[in-house]
């Protein structure tokens, strides 16, 4: 249990600048989510707290300490890597037993066993104690692995996408139940992954990292309704958000939207028409997701734009609709039993209650509609 | 341009080790008709026979048993190369000093088309698999995306009657495998040629095929369109592989209380109203496996005689929410797209959406049709 802040830090291999500058501050008990793509730099983070990296920059601090002098070893904390680093010799039981036996952490065998049951009875893996690691699923071994970090108290858990090996099927269920386990931890933790479900299910608060830095700090919430830029809404959500420009026009003192080469212009929510037309500039980036596009293939009235059926393609429990609206083209989600000839027409509208709002030259957010849910 | 046509095919690998009769054939009495301008994709997990069958059809693989056919023509003992097949493999096999129009170019020139010829074939096909701007870069220059644009532009530049492709996007990260497999699709309906697509990514299987043939352990399960094979699987394997997060799949045991039946799912207080068309081919105290997609689950309404069942994990996952209902060891999935808010520990009763609710045998894990 403990207060994590990183200040200020800045790690370089060489010439590449792995992260720069960060400040974090992880409450005690918190989990706390770094998510980002491939090499944004989330594993260099955590390393640094574990002490797997040393700093170039900056402090890190357990409950207001500074750590950076302190030994890996003895920064009590607890980790679980991705590709689960398992004994091979020895069984599942002593896998798990393993951190306290070791000379720092000693306890005696008789705690170890109540100590060890009890973790394995929560992982479901207490049928295969005697089993070796190459004896097992991916998905027990991961199991072992989790339990294994799970076993001591430390001050903080960190655990290095402890998912990303296990198959498509294995993640949903693993995800569920480390979910579920989620309020017996009882440590604050410090969970590293790519896969937005993830991000969104499990953490407390979602720090987004691209390229070494923060781009966005918040909860699930903030980050899916109100991403602070455009990079941040195209990590989450399955399709990717679309996201095209739009004009700001009057229309006898009433602020619509150009949009999609369209003719006609669209009415916006009031509170995002009176935000947008105080701004300097009269061109914005729309963000729309997949969700909230509407589409019908006999046009019911004149609001509805006319496209074409660019691909469909079932992925399970929904379609992605790709459809081109002169040029531009718009990922939506479909039920997955809907039947569409590729290149045929179609009639979509856009929520634009639902629509975020971008600056063209930054790409920062500007404003959406609120509603009650959000 | 042409049907392609199995009959009663079988493999047997002479050396095979495996004493069990049923996995000495890595295929066993396969028979399938692949139609002009089709897209068939061949899905199983490894192991299941599907890439044998793939080789068979080029030529590099002999047929044990049985016979296949393009169009009317028997080429059991036709040589690979007069066949006329296209063929892209998972890796892609580009010739490292030649430049991708050498690449492309190098079957033709094998076949000694004049290159004139050549030349305006590849600037037809360059654009459809859009690397027309990269004609004169090395393979080593390329992505793993382009390689793979580049193997395909090989393939379909001789114009194959048949195109077949082994797994060619498993060797690709996420974004690059969803829009090759988007381009692949729109070239397809470019080219019309006939495609066999060999996979074990039910995603990919259910995104570019017409039809879809389902193998495990050498034989085939079910043959249909996408459609069929998710709303009405054969078995209790079909429903298990197609789809993602999966099928619910549970035991249960139905119970008649005050002239309905419910399921009751063992180590759980969990019952649900079983659907009305399932009452004629049902009785007290059987047990059966329950499938049922957890998008078919749905909150229930608060009157009916379910019981409720207590909420273990609630998730918002943005675009939807998934509940988990513990029921023993297992969840019980449930999936939607309503704004809903839950913690664990509130309690919700189920329906299941009764046309989408299927029962399988637990001996043989067939399908146990509703009469």
């Amino acid at each position: 249990m403990a207060r994590i802040e990183l200040c200020n830090i800045t790690k370089r291999f060489k010439k590449i600048t792995a992260i720069n500058d960060i400040k974090l501050e992880v409450k005690d008990k918190e989990f706390l989510v770094l998510f980002g793509p491939a090499g944004a730099g989330k594993t260099t983070i955590l390393k640094t707290i574990a002490g797997l990296e040393y700093p170039d920059q900056g402090q890190i601090k357990f409950d207001g300490e500074v750590i950076n002098h302190i030994e890996p070893t003895h920064r009590n904390v607890s980790m679980v890597f991705e590709n689960y680093a398992l004994y091979p010799h020895i069984n599942v039981y002593d896998n798990i037993a393993s951190p306290l036996r070791s000379p720092l952490y000693k306890k005696d065998e008789e705690y170890i066993k109540k100590k060890v049951n009890a973790i394995a009875t929560v992982m479901k893996i207490d049928n295969l104690m005697e089993r070796l690691p190459s004896q097992l699923s991916n998905g027990q071994r991961q199991r072992v692995a989790l339990g294994r970090c799970l076993v001591r108290e430390p001050k903080v858990f960190l655990m290095d996408e402890p998912l990303a090996h296990l198959d498509a099927k294995l993640r949903h269920l693993m995800r569920a139940e480390l979910k579920e386990m989620q309020s017996q931890f009882n440590t604050t933790t410090i969970y590293v992954t790519h896969d937005y479900m993830e991000a969104l299910s499990l953490g407390d608060r979602i720090a987004i990292v691209i390229q070494g830095r923060f781009e966005q700090i918040g909860t699930g919430d903030d980050i899916f309704y109100r991403p602070a830029n455009e990079l941040v809404a195209k990590l989450m959500g399955e399709p990717e958000i679309n996201i095209f420009q739009t004009e700001l026009v009057s229309d006898n003192g009433n602020f619509m939207l150009k949009m999609l080469c369209q003719e006609r212009l669209f009415a916006l929510p009031d509170d995002v028409a009176k935000i947008l037309s105080a701004k300097k500039v009269n061109k914005f980036d729309l963000g729309i997701r997949g969700n909230d596009i509407k589409f019908y293939f006999e046009k019911p009235d004149a609001s509805f734009l006319t496209g074409t059926i660019y691909t469909i393609e079932p992925i399970g429990n929904k379609s992605i609709l790709t459809v081109d609206v002169n040029g531009q083209f718009l990922r939506m989600v479909a039920p997955s039993d809907l039947r569409a000839e590729m290149d045929s027409t179609i009639y979509i509208k856009l929520n634009l209650e639902h629509a975020l709002f971008f600056n063209c030259d930054d790409q920062k957010f500007v404003t959406r509609h609120v509603s009650n849910i959000i | 341009m042409a049907n392609l046509t199995l009959k009663n095919v079988y493999k047997r690998y002479e050396n095979s080790k495996s004493t069990k009769t049923k996995n000495d054939y890595a295929v066993k009495d396969l028979s399938f008709e692949c139609v002009d301008g089709e897209f068939l994709g061949i899905l199983g997990p490894s192991g299941c026979g599907k890439t044998t069958t793939l080789r068979m059809i080029a030529g590099l693989e002999e047929i044990t048993q049985g016979e296949i056919y393009i169009d009317d023509t028997r080429i059991n003992d036709l040589h690979p190369k007069d066949r006329h097949i296209g063929l892209a493999f998972e890796d892609y096999a580009l010739y490292p000093p030649l430049s991708v129009y050498g690449n492309i170019a190098f079957n033709l020139r094998a076949k000694k088309v004049s290159e004139k010829e050549i030349k305006k074939e590849i600037m037809r096909i360059a654009p459809l698999m859009k690397v027309d701007d990269i004609l004169d870069s090395k393979p080593a220059a390329l992505s793993g995306g382009q390689k793979q644009r580049v193997n395909i532009a090989r393939a379909i530049v001789r114009k194959p009657k048949l195109l077949l492709l082994d797994e060619p996007l498993s060797h690709l990260d996420g974004k690059m495998r969803q829009t090759l497999r988007v381009e692949i699709k729109r070239l397809h309906k470019e080219i019309q040629c006939a495609t066999v697509i060999v996979t074990h990514d039910q995603l990919e299987a259910m995104s570019l095929a017409d039809k879809i043939l389902i193998m495990k352990d050498a034989e085939l399960q079910q043959f249909g369109t996408p459609l069929e094979v998710y709303d009405d699987p054969v078995n209790e394997f079909v429903a298990g592989f197609i789809g993602e997060p999966p099928m619910n799949l549970m035991t249960v045991k139905i119970t008649r209380s005050e002239g309905e039946f419910f399921f009751e799912f063992p180590g759980s207080e969990v019952r649900v109203s079983v659907p009305k068309r399932y009452y004629s081919v049902i009785k007290d105290g059987i047990r059966v496996k329950l499938g049922v997609r957890p998008m078919d689950v749905l909150i229930g309404n608060e009157n009916s005689k379910a019981n409720s069942a207590k909420i273990a994990v609630f998730e918002n996952l943005g675009d939807e929410r998934r509940i988990n209902i513990r029921v023993g060891n297992e969840y019980l999935n449930l999936i939607t797209f309503e704004e809903v808010r839950y913690k664990p520990g509130d309690y919700i009763k189920l329906e299941f959406n009764a046309e989408k609710t299927h029962l399988f045998d637990i001996g043989t894990g067939n399908r146990i049709n509703a009469i």
